[in-house]
């Protein structure tokens, strides 16, 4: 399953869909959060997530794909909100299912490392009445060396 | 020459002051003369030159060296992606 919203997820409930009845070993997942960037007031902060409609599910698909045709996963959720967030909220969920844990852990460490910087998204944060553009880290792009076959 | 639709993301968006721009295109052509010929065509078009700004094509990540075909339906530039 593969979303992106506006609304908040609900860990559980992703949890509890990417279980198979007899067949789950093991499910890895990671929630990413939008933390503290400013010295200013939480109230005073705010974070805008742009997509490219179209292309970032496309993104999202070519890389649980490609995660599914390195690993034998179960299942595979990836869950990304766009639009106006704040500080503490939940911003992404990747949840990996399989019969045994290191494919779950590998395949939820890729798609992660994938998601970065192969996915049509752009996040903006403002403080007060300043904003300004979030740049790519380069560190994003030499993680992705390490899954080079 | 054939109308094409091209749109523009995050901070390339805001420099270039518009989302899209409907281009006429003597298809096909690279990436890279695309970005030259809008460059010249749109008021704030020279933010599409900036190191690392990068693009797409019908939705597919592309290069500058990548041809735009006869059979394009949507262009895109956009700077270096930030998400998770």
């Amino acid at each position: 399953m593969i979303l992106v919203q506006e609304e908040d997820f609900q860990v559980d409930t992703l949890y509890k869909s990417l279980l198979k009845a007899n067949q789950t070993g093991a499910v890895a997942m990671f929630v990413g959060l939008v933390r503290q960037f400013s010295d200013l007031p939480k109230e005073a902060c705010s974070f805008e997530l742009e997509h490219y409609p179209g292309m970032t599910e496309r993104n999202l698909q070519a890389i649980v794909d490609e995660a599914n045709a390195r690993w034998p996963l179960l299942d595979v959720c990836v869950v990304h909100r766009v639009g106006r967030l704040s500080v503490d909220d939940q911003i992404v969920f990747v949840g990996v299912s399989a019969s045994h844990r290191a494919e779950a852990f590998q395949a939820c460490d890729f798609i992660m490392d994938y998601l970065k910087s192969r996915a049509a998204f752009w996040k903006k944060e403002s403080e007060g009445s300043q904003s300004h553009w979030v740049e790519a880290n380069t560190n994003d792009e030499e993680s992705l060396e390490r899954w080079s076959k | 020459m054939p109308k094409v639709r091209v749109v523009f993301f995050a901070s390339l968006k805001e420099s270039i002051g518009q989302s899209e721009y409907i281009a006429e295109l003597a298809l096909p052509l690279s990436i890279s003369e695309l970005k030259h010929q809008l460059a010249n065509e749109l008021d704030n078009g020279q933010a599409l030159l900036a190191k690392g700004i990068q693009s797409s094509i019908d939705f597919e990540f592309a290069r500058d060296l990548d041809v735009v075909p006869n059979t394009v339906n949507e262009v895109a530039f956009f700077p270096p992606v930030t998400g998770g």
